[in-house]
């Protein structure tokens, strides 16, 4: 092969003070009232959560518990972060943190409040208005108020900007006509934040507007959709000439695209991804005893390894977010390298198991559900695709 | 390893050389070792013994790093090191830095003066070596020694349980020295010794397994570095190299290959963090174990996609990105290979029991916290 002098990383050709932006992944000290807190919450949990099997606890984010989440919300584990006024808890975001990672190592059934608390209680800080904050909030923190996010459509997946859902400004208000779809517990949850398409004629990206919208609104149906493990939390939501009022609006008329790409950090570094396959590592652990043979043995330890990382990585981003920053480019890679790690343990246990320990009990149970669940983990909130794109554009590729 | 909740050691190591300082000491080694590379650049051999940089890393004091003040050293601490061990992989630095660092360490903490010029370590004595600690002499064969040819003093632990001591030999006085090297031709020697002169004190309980941790720490600090150093060279490679009517980078398949080695690098530039972090602040068996097998798992995507996306040029010794693939190969299987640390870490795990696990991954980072404050 030729030498080509101009190839910018022949030998000698680099400039080698020039360095990629790197990631940023900064240590995080943990605030000195953790302790107290993880203490009361393992209290709560070993008298709330009644034995469960693994394979409930698995991916225990997708589980609806109404009472459980009331529960949470009694003792102040929701919306900790936001301000009293709006029943919140004034918590740092590190607290809140170490509340999650608890709730999910446990496998506590989180589903209920997990959107509210995770973003849309965020959305409505950010833009909502007084009155929607005080409608919506306490009840939010209190643990009996659930929504859902209403993004996802037929014709727009991965590739959000294109929903055709359309709001038409009437008298007093909008008409809602469209559909959304994977929409999660859609039934049971009271209020939904929709992203919708305001104005047709402008540009892809900025005709777009939030609502948010009362599940209970004449017009709105819903229908269940089964997955293939045969559970119905996903649905499609229909809206047929649906009246809101203009106070429904989330923040300004063609903000719907800033504020959903503004929510991406918060939704993708989280602890639930990284810990859906806990629970099978703790099943694991429990059948392989004191002195595992290999391969489990090494499998342990590699596993170990990884959860220490990513956990790491993922207090890094809670850090960072708490530091007032948003570090979107470090949520991708902790969803990304999470996701893989989460979907990698069932795989890799299956192929060290014995036969006997695959086919019955516990473990088995927890396996099965997970090697069949695990691809909707580099699905959900941002495919694995548009993440690896994310990160790409943050090293300058694009 | 074994670290349950209530026995992390909350006792700070060392304060280091404070945030700035430290900042400014990751400038200046890039500086120099950056300087250096360009220096040997066009250069077939990039593993012998660069003497001009020795005498400037000497200069500025920096294999005392880790060497208390009091002792005429810097003061440094293990974060303080992550900057050195993260240059020197990112410039393949034909030097045993790293080695010196924790043999000038070591030296000081068992009250050993220090030799002048620069230090290995020894982690393989071979069977049968005897240490004569009254006479001070030494028979025996130290296996796989980093630059043992070329080192002034080699600094081990001699002898097991009560009996181990941390020894200093001079490869000056080997009776042989069998030089070799590992796959990315960075010298390993083989030192057999026949009544040499020994320098040893007392070295405390699990002193072998102590210095290895920390060498296979300082090690995972390198590997982030070249880790690095081969994934700016593939991106600079992905920008410039024109094929089909554009640069290779803008096609997804490259662009989502270069993704993965990107978060693969910061996850690895984040458990040696975090390892180097809790290396300063007590026991950090379990998380030097976790960043080097994490470092280790990091290498296979990242050493084979640079390849993959320079193409037939990166094979070559007219393109330098094989100083930092050969070497990641090398260190891979160096200082504690997948199997080590994964069947070290699940056994240790393993032992605790399930209920266990979580408690202790958040006591760590919890008693950290803990420490700060007080």
């Amino acid at each position: 092969m030729p030498r080509r002098p101009g190839d910018p990383s022949t030998l000698g050709s680099v400039s080698y003070s020039a360095r990629v932006a790197q990631f940023r992944f900064d240590s995080v000290e943990l605030p000195s009232s953790v302790p107290t807190l993880r203490a009361e919450l393992r209290a709560f949990l070993a008298a709330e959560l009644p034995a469960t099997p693994a394979h409930k606890r698995a991916n225990c984010w997708a589980v609806f518990d109404a009472e459980f989440s009331r529960k949470l919300g009694a003792r102040g584990w929701i919306g900790m972060v936001w301000p009293k006024r709006y029943g919140g808890h004034e918590r740092s975001a590190l607290e809140r943190y170490v509340v999650l990672e608890e709730l999910l190592a446990a496998g506590a059934p989180v589903a209920a409040h997990w959107i509210a608390d995770r973003q849309s209680g965020m959305a409505l800080l950010r833009y909502g208005s007084e009155e929607q904050r005080t409608r919506w909030l306490p009840a939010m923190a209190a643990g009996t108020a659930y929504t859902c996010i209403g993004m996802s459509e037929p014709g727009a997946g991965s590739d959000l900007a294109s929903v055709r859902t359309r709001a038409t400004q009437v008298a007093g208000g909008w008409r809602i006509n469209g559909q959304k779809i994977w929409t999660t517990h859609a039934r049971d949850c009271q209020l939904m934040i929709a992203l919708v398409r305001t104005r047709p004629e402008a540009e892809k990206h900025a005709g777009l507007s939030q609502f948010l919208l009362e599940m209970n609104t004449p017009g709105i149906r819903v229908r269940p959709i089964t997955d293939l493990v045969g559970d119905r939390h996903f649905t499609e939501v229909f809206f047929d000439d649906v009246f809101v009022p203009d106070s429904a609006l989330l923040g300004p008329e063609g903000a719907g695209w800033k504020q959903v790409t503004s929510e991406l950090s918060l939704e993708r570094s989280g602890p639930e991804r990284y810990l859906s396959s806990f629970a099978l590592f703790v099943e694991l652990l429990r059948v392989a005893g004191p002195d595992p043979a290999e391969p489990l043995r090494s499998l342990i330890g590699r596993a170990s390894a990884q959860f220490w990382t990513l956990r790491q990585m993922s207090l890094s981003v809670a850090g960072q977010l708490a530091a007032g920053r948003d570090p979107m480019i470090e949520a991708a890679v902790v969803k990304d390298l999470g996701n893989e790690f989460e979907q990698e343990l069932p795989r890799l246990v299956q192929a060290a198991l014995d036969d006997a320990l695959a086919r019955e009990g516990e473990l088995a149970r927890v396996l099965a559900h997970l090697l069949q669940v695990a691809p909707s983990f580099s699905l959900r909130g941002g495919t694995r695709e548009i993440l690896r794109g994310i990160i790409a554009r943050g090293m300058g590729l694009r | 390893m074994s670290t349950s909740a209530s026995d992390v050691r909350a006792e700070p190591r060392a304060s280091g050389v404070g945030q700035e300082e430290r900042a400014l000491l990751a400038e200046t080694v890039s500086r120099l070792f950056g300087d250096a590379f360009v220096r040997a650049a066009g250069q077939q051999e990039r593993a012998t013994f660069d003497a001009e940089l020795w005498a400037q890393v000497e200069e500025l004091g920096l294999a005392a790093l880790l060497v208390p003040e009091a002792e005429g050293g810097a003061g440094g601490c293990f974060e303080d090191a992550l900057a050195i061990a993260q240059e020197l992989g990112r410039f393949a630095v034909a030097l045993p830095l790293a080695e010196s660092l924790l043999a000038a360490q070591t030296l000081a903490e068992a009250g050993i003066a220090r030799p002048a010029g620069a230090l290995t370590l020894a982690l393989e004595v071979e069977a049968a070596s005897q240490l004569d600690p009254e006479r001070g002499l030494f028979t025996g064969a130290l296996a796989n020694v980093p630059w043992g040819a070329e080192a002034a003093g080699v600094v081990a632990v001699l002898g097991t349980g009560a009996n181990a001591r941390i020894a200093l030999l001079s490869p000056a006085h080997a009776a042989e020295c069998v030089s070799g090297a590992n796959l990315a031709e960075e010298p390993r020697a083989r030192l057999r010794f026949e009544r040499a002169r020994a320098e040893s004190a007392p070295a405390g309980a699990g002193a072998a397994l102590r210095l290895f941790e920390r060498a296979s720490l300082l090690r995972t600090g390198q590997i982030a570095g070249a880790l690095a150093a081969a994934l700016e060279r593939s991106i600079a490679h992905a920008l410039g190299r024109v094929q089909f009517g554009k640069p290779i980078g803008q096609f997804q398949a490259v662009q989502q290959l270069l993704a993965r080695m990107g978060s693969e690098v910061a996850a690895v530039d984040c458990a040696a963090a975090a390892a180097f972090r809790a290396a300063d602040r007590g026991d950090a068996s379990f998380e030097i174990a976790s960043a080097k097998l994490r470092a280790n798992l990091a290498i296979d995507l990242c050493a084979a996609g640079a390849h993959q996306i320079h193409g037939a040029i990166g094979f070559t010794r007219e393109q330098d990105l094989r100083l930092f693939t050969q070497r990641l190969l090398a260190w891979r299987g160096e200082l504690g290979n997948d199997r080590f640390w994964a069947a070290r870490l699940g056994g240790e795990v393993a032992a605790r029991g399930a209920a266990a696990f979580w408690l202790d991954l958040t006591a760590r980072a919890d008693a950290q916290s803990g420490l700060r404050e007080s």
